[in-house]
């Protein structure tokens, strides 16, 4: 039997197209999703890298650029995700099943972590050059105010990791059942977010990042390389559709977000700055900054390939 | 404790999708959205090839992958086994459908009729309109609650190659059938434990 009229109504991925027991491509998660993953792992890795690092890529308000970047695109990474719900306004029972649902796990990370370091942040606001809230109890490193900062920390850990382990998770799909799903979205996260420290000084906000940190982004770059060709090698030689999902991601239908997008424009053109700004300290500055912005748009890629290439397997 | 199941014989279906039309007959599914689908596979090598029928329907598995990865715990697993979908609570993150290794749910983005929006009468009194949710088969609880009847697509296949019962009983027809015909569970190694079992 064949079903197509209904196609854009209705969506099962075994259902739509021929009925015939043969791998079949997802087709319930897409681009939305890889922007709101994208939005979680570059969000929160900004603010770890504010809080570990003292990364603050400069100041507006009083507020470190990276507490105000990181609080607007997990925000918006979540009005995303709410955006793509099929109910809606039935977004907050999604607090719901945290013992086992890593949606679950991420919903509440995300509402943690706007609400404690929106907290965190508040006391550091300066309106017309007055400090007026500086008396809350929890300004400064006062212990409340180290404690806020810590639970944020926590809940961006697990911002960073839970849309990798929500695919992780997926045993019906070989090719995101791997551990290195979310170990990539940590190093994707991180590149990225440093990126944005070169980015932000360009733009005359922050100061330049020392130099110590360009070997760190060429690591993380490297790293996320490591990663993205284990998970192809593992999916290989683990599973038939894995097979399949990687020849798809190869030379098949999700070659150009895959080939250009998540290898050339996320690990490839940076790492190919980073090697040219190495050698041109006139530009230097500028180059980097290129990398911040190629960076997130390779791990939006990244993240968009592996999904559409998602496979289920035949159960028969 | 019961555990309801069915065993499904291929070697009996022949592939009318009587059990497709009656499931959607009996739920009153929206148009494009097939609960119990029956799928064709090629099996054999040339010159030996035929070509095998297999129906489908939720597996009600013991654990569920989609109970586990829905965040509002819209799913829900009933004593008896039957795993049942609210969609009063469901807020449509389709991680359901990516969770289920078996392509059982359906997510029903925009519900409409066989010939778009307008409803011809029959649609108006049957057809379940809900948008934005996933749906599934239900065992057809509302049959074996009521009158402890079997689902439709048991009752209507021609074939009798579906066959309902308590897979907790012994001696029930479907424990016997798994037992003495080395029946199979699909994607056992996943370890989701389906009741849904199918012989050869």
């Amino acid at each position: 039997m064949h079903h197509e009229a209904f196609a854009g109504s209705v969506r099962n991925p075994f259902t739509s197209g021929r009925w015939i027991m043969e791998p079949k491509p997802q087709n319930i998660w897409g681009k939305s999703h890889a922007t709101w993953f994208t939005c979680m792992g570059v969000g929160a890795a900004l603010f770890l890298n504010r809080v570990l690092f003292d990364l603050e890529l400069g100041k507006v308000l009083g507020i470190t650029v990276a507490e105000w970047l990181s609080l607007v695109v997990i925000g918006v990474g979540g009005l995303i995700l709410i955006a793509d719900l099929g109910k809606p306004l039935h977004f907050w029972k999604a607090y719901r099943n945290p013992l086992t649902s890593w949606i679950s796990v991420g919903f509440i990370a995300d509402i943690v972590f706007c609400v404690l370091a929106g907290l965190w942040a508040i006391p550091s606001l300066e309106l017309g050059g007055v400090n007026a809230l500086g008396w809350l109890p929890w300004a400064g490193n006062k212990p409340l105010g180290l404690l806020f900062q810590f639970l944020a920390g926590t809940a961006c850990l697990i911002i960073i990791m839970y849309p990798g382990l929500v695919l992780a998770s997926s045993g019906s799909i070989p090719l995101w059942n791997s551990a290195l799903v979310p170990l990539q979205y940590l190093a994707f996260g991180f590149n990225s977010a440093l990126g944005l420290a070169y980015l932000s000084a360009r733009v005359g906000v922050g100061p330049i990042p020392s130099p110590v940190w360009l070997p760190v982004l060429v690591f993380l770059y490297g790293i996320g390389l490591l990663f993205l060709l284990l998970h192809l090698l593992e999916s290989w030689y683990r599973h038939e559709t894995g097979r399949f999902s990687v020849l798809r991601l190869i030379h098949g239908d999700v070659r150009n977000q895959f080939v250009f997008g998540a290898l050339g424009l996320g690990v490839i053109v940076p790492l190919a700055l980073i090697i040219a700004s190495a050698f041109n300290s006139s530009s230097s500055l500028t180059l980097l900054a290129i990398t911040g912005l190629v960076g997130v748009a390779g791990n939006w890629f990244s993240k968009l390939a592996i999904i559409r290439a998602g496979t289920y397997a035949p159960f028969l | 404790m019961k555990r309801w199941g069915m065993v499904i014989d291929l070697a009996r279906c022949v592939g009318c999708y009587a059990c497709t039309v009656a499931c959607k007959e009996e739920n009153g599914t929206a148009a494009g959205v097939w609960w119990a689908p029956v799928y064709e596979k090629e099996v054999g090598t040339y010159p030996t090839v035929k070509r095998m029928f297999l129906p489908t329907l939720c597996c009600h598995c013991k654990d569920a992958p989609c109970l586990k990865a829905c965040p509002t715990g819209a799913i829900t697993k009933r004593e008896d086994g039957i795993v049942l979908i609210d969609e009063d609570t469901c807020c449509g993150t389709r991680a359901c459908v990516a969770a289920c290794p078996y392509g059982a749910i359906t997510f029903v983005e925009r519900a409409q009729g066989e010939f778009g929006k307008e409803l011809t009468p029959h649609e108006k009194a049957t057809m379940k309109m809900k948008s934005g949710v996933a749906q599934k088969c239900t065992f057809n609880v509302h049959r074996i609650d009521e009158a402890n009847y079997e689902p439709a697509c048991v009752q209507t296949c021609p074939t009798k190659c579906r066959i309902f019962g308590d897979l907790n009983d012994p001696e029930s027809e479907v424990s016997t059938l798994i037992r003495n015909r080395n029946g199979q569970q699909p994607r056992a190694e996943l370890g989701t434990d389906p009741s849904v079992w199918y012989l050869r």
